[in-house]
């Protein structure tokens, strides 16, 4: 299973990402477990709403950061995110 | 300050209709018959929430003997909890599958002892296991992940190739192989559950073909028994840095284990807040860090990964809690693990002590 960038990116239905109060972070949480986010990686969780595709990704962030030169990182996340089942892809 | 809690074991009960011999609960668990009420629970769910724990574990015994679960599950949803119910599944209906989704659970975990009803009736010492298979069903039918947890032992390694095709046939999101740990009961048994070398050899050569196999589709986490690793399990992720357990009678751990460690005066809940026991009690302090540890942990490259290990089996095998975990190779103890894995290499004619109020009340 490869990051495909015709299609649109969602978190997995079986996790949830949520911003923590006491923490002041964002985590992912699933059955048993939670995995802390730094900021990078809650900033590309948060656009995989099933929206956006790779290339909105970049952008989006690229424009809110005022910045480039982001896609290798997002593409490195993005793939570990699948990898892992944290994130789905579809038509 | 030390690192806010993340996850909270709630133990509603130790009332269990099953009477597995692996159960972690103390051998004397019929003496604490006083459970925390209701309005108790909400307390402790706000106080820990407020604090940052955000996943939940509903536990026990068999948590769905509360009346008040499906209340207390709400109650957590609301609060943002990841929830969680650990159950064996048994007695749990269409309609409480339904009313527990609505109330906002989030996931459940379902044990199961073996993949054959002889055996997982065996095992669990009642007749579960049509209704165990009866009840995943209606569990992905409703839309839950599910987690089947299966905990293994010389009894049932054998049967983990047929284990994990049931996992797939019930279309598990995820399977626990949980090598028994030996705590409570397992302890007490433990001569009659620890596999041979051998035996976890071949489960260990399964589980990863699976693995592969099911990558992608299910997931399958293996829990490596801390016995033959001659290295020692992170307890805890380390002692009051992320776990809290609370037990049916309002006890607060820093792990499920811990109330077997004497004069250990874990705090209660009925006369503590959840910050105080978390930041200023005794138990919770105890451990955290590394000034407590005697050698050969205290100068060690692996202290700050290990932790010293699982302080509750130090105190189990050798007495005293602060010794080096005996299943790492460096423990001056390590020969108390290497017997018991000899021993394992022998047949086994013992017969296994159920967890039940009856043998409790005989072991108390």
């Amino acid at each position: 299973m490869s990051l495909r960038t015709d299609q649109l990116i969602q978190i997995h239905s079986g996790y949830r990402l949520q911003w923590e109060e006491a923490q002041q972070i964002f985590v992912l949480l699933y059955p048993e477990g939670l995995i802390e986010l730094n900021q990078s990686s809650a900033e590309i969780l948060q656009l995989c709403d099933g929206q956006h595709k790779l290339a909105d990704i970049i952008q989006t962030l690229e424009s809110k950061f005022s910045t480039t030169g982001l896609e290798n990182d997002i593409i490195n996340f993005l793939t570990i995110a699948l990898d892992n089942g944290w994130i789905t892809q579809h038509a | 300050m030390p690192s806010p809690p993340r996850w909270l074991l709630a133990e509603l009960t130790y009332r269990c209709p099953l009477q597995c011999p692996y159960c972690s609960n103390p051998l004397d668990y019929a003496k604490h018959k006083d459970e925390l009420s209701t309005d108790d629970w909400k307390r402790v769910l706000k106080q820990s929430r407020e604090m940052g724990a955000v996943q939940l574990g509903f536990s026990g015994g068999e948590p769905l003997v509360r009346k008040d679960l499906t209340e207390l599950v709400q109650y957590s949803h609301q609060l943002g909890y990841y929830t969680n119910l650990i159950t064996s599944a048994y007695n749990m209906d269409e309609k409480k599958v339904i009313e527990l989704k609505k109330a906002g659970l989030d996931h459940i975990q379902i044990s199961l002892q073996a993949s054959s009803k002889e055996l997982n009736d065996f095992i669990a010492g009642t007749e579960t296991f049509e209704h165990k298979k009866k009840t995943a069903q209606l569990i992905k039918k409703q839309g839950y992940p599910m987690v089947l947890c299966v905990v293994l032992h010389r009894q049932n390694i054998h049967q983990i190739e047929s284990i994990l095709d049931m996992a797939i046939e019930l279309e598990a999101d995820f399977v626990e192989l949980a090598n028994t740990q030996y705590y409570g009961w397992a302890q007490h048994n433990r001569d009659q559950l620890l596999p041979s070398q051998l035996q976890l050899q071949q489960a260990e050569k399964i589980a990863k073909r699976y693995q592969t196999s099911q990558k992608g589709k299910m997931k399958i986490y293996y829990v490596i028994p801390d016995y033959y690793e001659g290295k020692p399990k992170a307890c805890m992720n380390g002692w009051g840095t992320t776990f809290l357990t609370i037990t049916p009678d309002g006890l607060a751990l820093p792990c499920h284990s811990a109330r077997q460690l004497p004069n250990f005066d874990c705090p209660s809940v009925k006369e503590n807040s959840i910050s105080d026991i978390w930041n200023n009690s005794i138990a919770f302090n105890y451990f955290r860090g590394d000034n407590w540890m005697k050698e050969p942990c205290r100068s060690c490259d692996e202290k700050d990964k290990d932790f010293a290990g699982c302080h509750c089996q130090s105190f189990l095998l050798t007495g005293d809690a602060s010794n080096a975990d005996p299943a790492c190779k460096l423990s001056p103890h390590h020969h108390l693990i290497e017997k018991a894995t000899q021993q394992a290499e022998q047949d086994n004619e013992h017969e296994l002590v159920f967890r039940n109020t009856k043998n409790s009340n005989r072991l108390s």
